[in-house]
């Protein structure tokens, strides 16, 4: 089979960057793509610089963008690649910082990871000395896809919010971040989601599944995402924009059924900052798009909804577990810690 | 006529009515009886799923309930995020052992219960291919004249794709096939797929308008005279916000956004006053005029 390949090369030195074609002659069907650098590097140019280690999906080191989608050098089928003779674009992964041709620094992914520290945390009911603390399967159930991670960088390459706003903690270190806080033997979970809740953090996440879409194992970034959410708010903690915005939609499918869109804004930012809304608001009012407070608009039908949130409010489910039990699903996997309702940080309407 | 049971959405009874009248409007012209669902509420549009999962599964279930008792056996969105949730629900719903829990919630409030097998699709889904399409050709008669129309996807109709699973999330041509058949040019750029911020518009609004701003540059530097969106949360942003994201860019854009049904709905030749256009933000004036049919509300 023969192979040709674009690939974006770069010199740090020169700062100059361009489009090499490769071609190889003898490629076996079953290649990969990783198969074919490591050829180019061999048989024709010494120069190419990327990255690879374990050939098999368990190092994390081969994620490159071809045409654009990232993806593992070692898990991508040449010949699929080639499908309606295409000369596949490969190039180096997005959002980090070029290092040379296919290779990028990845000191800044490790420093957000670092920064939500990725260990447990010290507790004073540790098991004595020579003991350990035992945890079955199903409390893990919580964690397992997080636990998958190889840190390929894959799901930060396209990351939409990180790409327009690169202090955004980002799906790396998140899904990391519920790695801990839903593990069972984890004692500060509260302190986590205050530190997770901060600006660059669970609620600057854009919710464009970039990150679900590009993971090679499964991990979904953006579910765990929304399990940090789901238990910051299990855990009290919902005083910042992005949860206030969320828990508007709640108290709007019980009281109204149907989002009560007029008082999103100040139900988010606050009578004050508010006020800096208001010429948008009376763009939309001129245009008929400001729907009026009153009369409401309700949904037909409306008892069961609010009943439903009485009843569901009551069951283990609350937090992540209402995320667990769809990914898994699985109704009857044994979930982790069931809190306390907390106190309502203010009140709803 | 083929009877789909119509889940519009918030939006669509709010700030996007203009939504609702168009999809209406067109539906017959499409061969579609919309039966419009009642005992519903929101999907949860991605805040209760994160805020309280366990409720929004509760919700859709509900929903999913109400078509399967109209004895409907599709649901249709016109939403790309109500797509998402709805199908996110009912896939999680095909699991016996969740769904008998779900179920069971559901009797004790007074709902009725759900046993599976409903299919949600969205409306740019159903036209897109098929016999969806061949009726689009033919009721697409006032054509749009060559229009320069850039497609913007986003993102909850493309991603996650196992959920989805409708096209090539990295390279649909849904739109484009639909502004093809109407008679209009697409216009293509990167950022139709990507985000249009909306969900962090007012917790992040600076992140939320860098991203906004993307999509609306590029298509109008690719010669676009107006953008379609298949989905009312994108429009709010692109047509509402794009004051705001011009403030943030320090340049004017002025991109008129068209809803999915309005675009077909011209081209099929509705009458335009059903479509609402006054109701937008940036003015479809110019784009009006350009289509050389006495087609102007007003
Ligand atoms: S869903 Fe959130 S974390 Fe994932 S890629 Fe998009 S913005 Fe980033
Ligand atoms: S979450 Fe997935 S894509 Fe992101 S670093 Fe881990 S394995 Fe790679």
């Amino acid at each position: 089979m023969q192979v040709r390949l674009q690939i974006r090369r770069s010199d740090p030195a020169t700062g100059e960057t361009r489009l090499q074609l490769y071609q190889l002659d003898h490629v076996r069907p079953a290649a990969t793509l990783l198969d074919c650098l490591e050829e180019i590097k061999e048989e024709q140019d010494g120069t190419l610089a990327f990255r690879r280690s374990c050939r098999e999906g368990i190092c994390g080191s081969c994620a490159v963008r071809i045409d654009g989608r990232t993806a593992l050098a070692c898990r991508t089928s040449v010949a699929e690649l080639l499908a309606g003779g295409r000369i596949p674009l490969i190039t180096p992964i997005g959002n980090l910082p070029l290092i040379r041709d296919l290779v990028v620094e990845m000191e800044p992914m490790w420093q957000k990871m670092r920064s939500v520290q990725p260990f447990l945390s010290p507790t004073s009911d540790s098991p004595g000395e020579g003991r350990e603390t035992v945890v079955s399967p199903a409390l893990l159930e919580a964690v397992h896809k997080e636990a998958l991670c190889i840190n390929c960088g894959a799901c930060i390459s396209e990351c939409d919010a990180l790409t327009v706003s690169p202090e955004f903690l980002g799906p790396h270190a998140l899904s990391k971040a519920w790695r801990l806080v839903g593990d069972p033997r984890e004692p500060a979970t509260g302190r986590r989601l205050q530190e997770l809740s901060r600006e660059h953090g669970i609620w600057e996440c854009t919710r464009c599944y970039l990150c679900n879409e590009r993971c090679p194992k499964g991990v979904d970034p953006r579910d765990a995402i929304a399990k940090l959410g789901a238990e910051a708010f299990a855990a009290g903690v919902t005083r910042d924009r992005g949860a206030r915005h969320a828990r508007w939609f709640v108290t709007s499918a019980r009281t109204t059924g149907w989002l009560r869109e007029s008082e999103l804004v100040v139900k988010t930012l606050g009578v004050a900052v508010s006020v800096t809304k208001i010429p948008l608001a009376l763009r939309l009012f001129r245009r008929g798009k400001a729907p009026l407070p009153l009369p409401r608009h309700k949904a037909k039908g409306l008892e069961p909804a609010r009943a439903l949130q009485r009843i569901v409010a009551g069951q283990d489910r609350r937090g992540a577990r209402g995320i667990v039990q769809g990914e898994r699903v699985l109704a009857r996997i044994e979930l982790v810690r069931v809190p306390e309702p907390p106190e309502p940080e203010a009140e709803d309407f | 006529m083929r009877r789909v049971a119509y889940y519009k959405g918030c939006l669509a009874g709010l700030s996007a009515r203009e939504l609702d009248s168009s999809t209406r409007a067109l539906a017959p012209k499409l061969g579609l009886e919309l039966v419009e669902l009642e005992n519903v509420t929101c999907c949860g549009a991605g805040d209760i799923q994160t805020a309280d999962p366990d409720y929004a599964l509760h919700l859709n279930a509900r929903i999913l309930s109400e078509a399967e008792q109209a004895g409907l056996d599709t649901i249709l969105t016109i939403c790309n995020v109500c797509t998402l949730n709805l199908r996110q629900a009912a896939l999680q719903l095909g699991d016996a052992e969740l769904r008998a829990r779900v179920n069971e919630n559901l009797s004790r409030a007074g709902a009725r219960t759900y046993s599976g097998g409903v299919e949600v699709t969205h409306l740019l889904w159903l036209i897109a291919r098929g016999e969806g399409l061949s009726r689009l050709k033919e009721i697409a008669v006032k054509k749009l004249d060559g229009l320069r129309v850039a497609p913007f996807y986003g993102c909850q109709l493309l991603r996650p794709s196992k959920l989805m699973g409708f096209e090539d999330p990295d390279r649909p041509t849904s739109l484009e096939t639909v502004i093809e058949a109407c008679g209009g040019e697409p216009v293509d750029y990167p950022a139709k797929t990507l985000c249009c911020g909306f969900p962090i518009l007012l917790a992040r609004e600076k992140t939320s308008l860098a991203e906004l701003a993307r999509p609306l540059e590029q298509a109008l530097a690719a010669g676009a005279e107006a953008m379609v969106t298949s989905c009312p949360l994108c429009h709010l942003s692109l047509d509402a916000w794009q004051r705001n994201a011009e403030r943030a860019l320090g340049r004017k854009l002025g991109l008129p956004v068209f809803h999915l049904s309005q675009l077909i709905a011209l081209a099929a030749g509705v009458e335009p006053a059903q479509l609402q256009l006054s109701r937008h933000v940036v003015p479809l004036g110019s784009v009006l005029a350009k289509l050389s049919s006495p087609l102007v509300e007003e």
